[in-house]
């Protein structure tokens, strides 16, 4: 006995069909099914249904012989891949979600590597203590605060270097260190 | 998309009368139902569409519409043959004039529209 036919005997017990039209009905079905077979016909085309318990049951009550009304015809199952497509798309757009304000977050952590902009160190050799820490202030850069008991000393050195480029001053690795030498009387 | 719902008017627009199809194929000569079906197809009609024949007949047979009896076959087992029975000879006719007259209405109907459908 073919699987379908097999699947509708089952149903025929379930549905209480008495056996011996169950059985009338298994042979007959299984005797049309070979032949057609044989012709080259499909079962599918002979049956016109993919559903053998569904297909049992309505050849069962159409014939009076259970009460019990067919099931509905089950629709082909698109719904659960449209179910599945839905809950990957929802993932799969969390997860983008999740990565965009993983990254967002991740860089505000970061600390903010922002280009300073640079300026050049002037030349104050050779100028008075005062005049040369205005000169360095009014270039952007920290001066170490020169007392003004040695306003008059002449600058004879600083560091950095006149001409270098440094980032503007952020802390005291950019202050200018002037070397001063006591002013002649 | 528009082939399915072709086949689904065509499987409606019959089901009101395959059982009509099913007694004529019977009313000479009885035929176990997969006859039937080769048959139905002898004439013209190569599928019936959604469902099958049997529940049909099923029902055919329940209504009395068709006479049932069993016959050895060729090595299988016996084949179970229909015939259309007194009942069904005088349904079947019912059914062909009341065919007849609904698809003259119809064909009246979408007449109007042929030129305008096949232009």
């Amino acid at each position: 006995m073919s699987p379908f036919v097999e699947e509708c005997r089952r149903e025929w017990d379930r549905l209480g069909v008495p056996d011996l039209l169950a059985d009338e009905m298994a042979t007959e079905l299984e005797a049309d099914l070979a032949e057609a077979e044989a012709d080259g016909v499909s079962a599918a085309e002979i049956v016109g249904e993919s559903d053998p318990r569904r297909f049992a049951a309505t050849w069962a009550s159409e014939r009076g012989l259970v009460s019990e009304p067919a099931p509905p015809k089950r629709r082909r199952r698109v719904w659960p891949w449209v179910v599945v497509a839905a809950v990957f798309l929802v993932l799969l757009l969390s997860w983008l979600a999740l990565q965009t304000l993983g990254t967002s977050h991740a860089s505000s952590g970061r600390p903010v590597q922002v280009r300073r902009p640079r300026i050049t160190v002037p030349n104050v050799i050779g100028m008075r203590a005062c005049p040369a820490e205005k000169v360095a202030l009014d270039a952007g850069l920290i001066v170490r605060h020169v007392p003004s008991r040695r306003c008059g000393a002449r600058v004879i050195g600083q560091w950095p270097a006149p001409g270098r480029m440094v980032p503007q001053p952020h802390g005291p690795r950019y202050t200018v260190r002037l070397r001063l030498r006591r002013a002649k009387r | 998309m528009r082939r399915m719902a072709a086949e689904s008017r065509r499987s409606q627009m019959l089901r009101g009368v395959l059982d009509l199809c099913l007694l004529a194929v019977v009313i000479d000569e009885p035929a176990y139902g997969y006859e039937m079906t080769r048959r139905l197809r002898e004439r013209g009609l190569s599928t019936v569409g959604e469902g099958s024949i049997y529940p049909l007949l099923g029902r055919l047979e329940r209504e009395g519409l068709v006479a049932t009896h069993r016959e050895a076959s060729d090595g299988g087992p016996p084949r179970k043959y229909y015939s259309a029975s007194p009942s069904g000879r005088r349904a079947l006719n019912e059914g062909v004039r009341a065919w007849r007259d609904v698809r003259g209405e119809v064909d009246a109907v979408l007449a109007t529209l042929e030129a305008e459908v096949t232009g």
